[in-house]
Formats: structure tokens, C-alpha cells, sequence
């Protein structure tokens, strides 16, 4: 090699130690040189021209390979002593693709903060030319979060039902406990046995004449009409005194559990000893009692609470739609198309797929592709547009998600697996984008219990039969309500409601939205 | 003169190739690259006319001198028997002023 060149390596080493020296102390802080340009600012996608200077990446590169230089190990060279020159050429160009996108990276990071861009979505890069030691230079574009300004959320009206159990919901529910705790007692007058006795019955069953393994019992107890035996065996022993004995021939079923019995034709011989009446169990303290409870008055509280607590949840689902509802309307801002995009995407996917699986239901079936596809990305925009919204809410007003609820979320996953609890902990601690799964509900839960403080929620008690019709007719509302916003579709027309399958899976919309404010 | 026959005679293409085994990248050899030398492994029966004719035919340089060293193989002990391990010859070879070879690139 020419003498220069070692000078050149020499000098090299020399502002090499420097500059580590300069970056050291600047730590974290140190701030990129670079030229932004904006050259795109429409609505919400912006696009940067972003040029580094060469010195800029040249002088990354010194210093990774200095990095390098204290721990490389080659053959020939003790280890640390070998000379920048020949890590540049073993390493250069790996530490060049290294540099570039760290360098990348770190000034687009900082031209959004200089430029105070938010970005809605992963931004876009893409170089323009990059030669050693010239400029690099590449174009960054991106979409904006949207400014959202938030309503006033004293101003949202929702109504709250609280189901509450019925006095008749109760008295059914007691009647099937007493029937649960039934006894019986002989008859009292001779008559014919019917439906819903109970018999008391000898009786030996044989197949061609033969005897088989458990086909005899003597006074075996049957209810008729339990369906417990052979179809038609209870029938035929229906209008039978006591004392009689009765010929059943039944045909064993095809699909019988004993392989040699099935299908065939069986002949039992049955004496009726006794007819008993069914007498369900008196609704009083000792059914109660039976039940686990001190006494009726605390049974049919208990029953009641039981009943509406079923429906709390539904409650909560249908005021927190109601809300939802409430807040799409009331904000109108322009979506990042992106997001829309690829949350119509996750849609479609998941529509085409159930359709393969035969899982759509009838009337959704005949529905033009792109009527359907239209009416998708309604619902993708709808969940775009809340799930800014939320996390919007939960950012202005610092709403965070606590530990301990984390915790709890992941606990109750891992119980679903019992056996492998150490394993889905571990899976979520060491995966950031499954953690995100978790907290997101439970930051949209956050937000919306937020909200819900701030909002007019009006307690509104109503009978659990009520309740049910109340949902049920939800349901169908938005059933035509989307068919007719597909029929008469209009560009501006907002629909009101979408099916209540985009409030349960709004879920991975929150998580996507997450993520893209983290990256 | 029997070295003068040696010293005009040039090595053929394929002697030139096996005569320049591998470059000789040490702490050391990056070293003298200061006084413009370079370094190589070469066989053992290679003497310096033809090294140097070798490295001034593929690298396109001048040479102006050739230094070798015989680099005697140790005697390693395996399993309780002495074994040697070959000899090898190293070459040193001082190019001309401004002259210079990547030595890392391969021929």
C-alpha cells in the first residue's frame, strides 16, 4: 500500500477518536444534520425530501467500526489490535447498510418531530440515491394523525338499562328447582298408568329368544315420558295397571351403543309392580334449604340477582354501543386513508374467509361483491374513526392502563390454558404485539368507563323480558338499517348503526391504531 | 550465467498462479505496508526471480525486491507421537514507488 494511504488511515483514526468522543457526550441528544423539504402537503399524507450529508454517514461509519475494532477477533491480528483499514474492508459494507438505517431511521424519526407530524401509520420510506461518499438522500411519506377537536361529553344522552328479574322469571326458576328435587308417592287410586308416572318395573329383555348381559332389572323405577330407555319402550307400557305384565317389543336403534344389539328386534318381558305419581317439591324454607340457602325470601333474591347479572354485561355492550353511536356522530374529521385500508383489508379477509367456511348467513350471501365491499368499508372507516377517537380521549386526558390490570388480563388468558400457565407468560412477555392484544380492550374499556363518567347516563330500570326485547329489536333495526344504506347508498349518508359484530372485533382496530402511535 | 537464465526466464501463466498461494494478512504485514511491501504465502521450491516475475505479471506492478523466509514447521506431539508440521515459505515482496496491490481482493 502507498505511504498516503496509511497517513490517510492514520488522520482517519485520529478524527475518528474525536468524533466518538463528540457523539459520547452528546449522548442520545445528538441531533442530526439535515436538509427537510416538504414536498406534498395534502390533506393528511405529507411526503418529506430528506438529505443527509455524506460526512453525516461516513462518520457513522468511523465510529461502528471503532465500535468493532475493540472486539474483532481475526486471524493474524491479537485481538483489538487490528487496523482500521482492514475492518473497512472486511466489515464496510455491512456496517454501511447498518449505518443507513439506524441513520434513517433516527433522522426521520427527528424530521417528524422537527415538522410535528404525527404519524397514523408506518411511514413510507423510500431512497432515492445513495452512493459511497455521497449525500443520501431519500423521500419519507407519511399519513397524519387527524385533529381531532373533542366534543363535549356532558352533552351525550344515553340511556342505561338495568334489567332487573321478574317476579314471574323467578317463580319459573323455583318450579324447575322444585321439579330438580322431586319425590314420589304411590298412588292413591287404582287407575290406569299415563305420561309423567313413575313406574316401578321388573322386567327381562331377550334377543331371538336369548337372554342378554343387562337387559334384566327388577323394580327398577321409570318415568315415563324421560325418554331414558329404548324409543317406544315407555310408550307401550303407558294404560298399564299395576300387577299386569306387558310384552315391549322395541327395535333396538341402528346407531345402539353394544354393536350386537343394535338394529335388532328385542322382547321384554316387563311386570309393573307398582305405579307412582310424581310430586314435585314444595316451594317453601326446606327447598331452600336444599338449594343452600337460609330461607325462600333469600332463595328468590338470590335467583333474582342471578338472572339479571347474566344481562349486566349485555347492558353494558348496548350502552357503550349507544355511546359509540353517539360520539361517530357527533365527530366528523378526515380519516387517514391507510388506516382505512388496511383495516378493510383485515375485514375482507375475514369475510371472505367465513364465506369459504360457509358461515355466512343466507341473506348476506346474495349481495353483490362490490355493494358488500362498500358497505365493508363503511364499517372500516366507522372503526377507524372511533378508535382515533378513543385513543385520541384516552391521550388528551392522560388516561392510563394500571399494572395490576395487565396482570390480571394475562392471568385470566393464561387460566384458559391450564397446565402450559408458565408458557403464555412467558409468551407475552416477550411479545410486545400479543401484550398489545391484551391492554387494548382494556384500555378501551378505560376510555369508554372515562367518557361514560362525563356523559348523561341515565339509569332506566326495566324487566328482563323487556330487556331481551329491547336487544333483540336493536338488532333488527340495524339489520335494515344496513340493508338500506346499501340499497340507497350515498356518499354522505352516515349510518347509524353497524352490525354489533364491528363493536366486538373493534378490538384489533384499537390494537392496529396502538401500534402505529407507538412505532 | 546460470542466475542470469533464471532471472530472465518468466514462470508460465499456471506457475504464476501456484506460486502466489495466498496473501499473508498479519498485524505485521499491515504493518510494513508502510514501506510499500507485501506479503505472501509461496511454495517451498519458489525462488525470488520468478516471485517477482509472478507478482509484476498478475498485479501489473513493479517490483524492485523480493525477500523469502523458510518458515520451518513445528514438531507437534499427537497422541505420543511426534509429528512435523510442513514447512512453508513466506515472500516479501517491496513494490516501486506509488505502486500498490489490494491484497484482500484475490487475484
Amino acid at each position: 500500500m502507498a505511504p498516503e494511504t496509511s497517513d490517510l488511515v492514520r488522520a482517519r483514526v485520529f478524527i475518528q477518536s474525536r468524533v466518538q468522543y463528540l457523539s459520547r457526550d452528546a449522548g442520545k441528544l445528538a441531533k442530526i444534520e439535515m436538509q427537510i423539504t416538504e414536498t406534498k402537503s395534502e390533506g393528511l399524507s405529507r411526503e418529506l425530501e430528506i438529505n443527509l450529508s455524506s460526512d453525516e454517514i461516513s462518520g457513522k461509519i468511523n465510529d461502528r467500526i471503532g465500535e468493532i475494532q475493540r472486539t474483532a477477533q481475526l486471524p493474524g491480528f491479537r485481538p483489538g489490535k487490528v487496523p482500521i483499514s482492514v475492518l473497512k474492508k472486511r466489515f464496510g459494507k455491512a456496517v454501511l447498510g447498518e449505518v443507513l438505517e439506524k441513520a434513517i431511521g433516527e433522522s426521520s424519526q427527528q424530521a417528524m418531530t422537527e415538522k410535528g407530524i404525527r404519524p397514523a401509520i408506518q411511514p413510507e420510506i423510500e431512497v432515492a440515491e445513495f452512493e459511497d461518499g455521497k449525500d443520501l438522500q431519500y423521500t419519507l411519506a407519511v399519513e397524519v394523525l387527524p385533529n381531532i377537536t373533542l366534543m363535549d361529553f356532558s352533552k351525550i344522552r344515553v340511556q342505561r338499562l338495568v334489567p332487573q328479574g321478574e317476579e314471574k322469571d323467578v317463580e319459573q326458576a323455583l318450579e324447575n328447582l322444585a321439579k330438580a328435587h322431586q319425590g314420589s308417592e304411590p298412588i292413591k287410586r287404582k287407575r290406569k298408568s299415563k305420561q309423567g308416572d313413575i313406574l316401578t318395573i321388573d322386567f327381562i329383555g331377550s334377543v331371538d329368544g336369548k337372554e342378554f348381559p343387562g337387559g334384566k332389572a327388577d323394580n327398577y323405577s321409570l318415568e315415563l315420558g324421560s325418554n331414558s330407555f329404548i324409543p317406544g319402550f315407555e310408550d307401550q307400557l303407558i294404560g298399564s295397571n299395576a300387577g299386569d305384565n306387558v310384552d315391549v317389543q322395541v327395535m333396538f336403534p341402528g346407531s345402539y351403543g353394544a354393536a350386537e344389539l343394535a338394529g335388532k328386534e328385542a322382547l321384554f318381558k316387563v311386570t309393573v309392580n307398582e305405579i307412582r305419581e310424581a310430586t314435585p317439591a314444595p316451594i317453601d324454607d326446606e327447598l331452600a334449604k336444599k338449594a343452600g340457602m337460609a330461607d325462600l325470601v333469600k332463595l328468590r333474591e338470590a335467583i333474582a340477582e342471578e338472572q339479571a347479572r347474566e344481562y349486566v354485561s349485555l347492558a353494558r355492550s348496548r350502552v357503550k354501543r349507544l355511546l359509540l353511536d353517539e360520539l361517530y356522530e357527533a365527530h366528523d374529521f378526515e380519516l387517514p386513508k391507510k388506516m382505512v385500508d388496511s383495516e378493510f383489508d383485515t375485514i375482507w379477509a375475514d369475510y371472505e374467509q367465513r364465506k369459504k367456511d360457509g358461515k355466512i348467513e343466507d341473506e348476506e350471501a346474495p349481495k353483490p361483491e362490490d355493494i358488500m365491499r362498500a358497505e365493508l368499508r363503511e364499517i372500516a372507516g366507522r372503526r377507524v374513526q372511533l378508535g382515533l377517537l378513543l385513543a385520541e380521549v384516552g391521550r388528551q386526558n392522560d388516561i392510563q392502563i394500571a399494572q395490576e390490570d395487565i396482570n390480571r388480563a394475562i392471568m385470566e388468558e393464561a387460566r384458559r390454558y391450564p397446565g402450559q400457565e408458565d408458557k403464555i407468560l412467558d409468551f407475552y412477555k416477550q411479545n410486545p404485539k400479543a401484550m398489545e392484544n391484551v391492554t387494548a380492550p382494556i384500555y378501551e374499556e378505560k376510555v369508554v368507563d372515562f367518557i361514560m363518567e362525563l356523559a348523561d347516563v341515565r339509569d332506566t330500570k326495566v324487566p328482563l323480558s323487556k330487556f331481551i326485547e329491547t336487544l333483540e329489536k336493536d338488532r333488527e333495526d340495524e339489520e335494515k338499517e344496513v340493508k338500506k344504506s346499501t340499497r340507497t347508498k350515498k356518499s354522505g349518508s352516515k349510518k347509524k348503526q353497524v352490525p354489533a359484530k364491528s363493536l366486538t372485533k373493534k378490538t384489533d382496530k384499537k390494537d392496529s391504531n396502538k401500534s402505529s402511535e407507538t412505532a | 550465467m546460470r542466475y542470469s537464465v533464471l532471472r530472465d526466464k518468466k514462470p508460465s501463466r499456471e506457475r504464476m498462479y501456484e506460486l502466489l498461494r495466498a496473501p499473508l494478512i498479519t498485524e505485521k504485514s499491515t504493518l510494513i505496508s508502510e514501506y510499500n511491501q507485501v506479503s505472501f504465502w509461496v511454495p517451498l521450491n519458489a525462488h525470488k526471480f520468478e516471485i517477482k516475475h509472478a507478482v509484476e505479471g498478475l498485479f501489473d506492478v513493479k517490483v524492485t525486491d523480493v525477500n523469502t523466509l523458510r518458515n520451518k514447521g513445528k514438531t507437534k506431539t499427537f497422541r505420543g507421537r511426534p509429528g512435523v508440521r510442513p514447512d512453508r515459505k513466506k515472500a516479501i515482496v517491496t513494490l516501486a514507488e506509488g505502486q500498490s496491490i489490494d491484497v484482500s481482493t484475490g487475484i
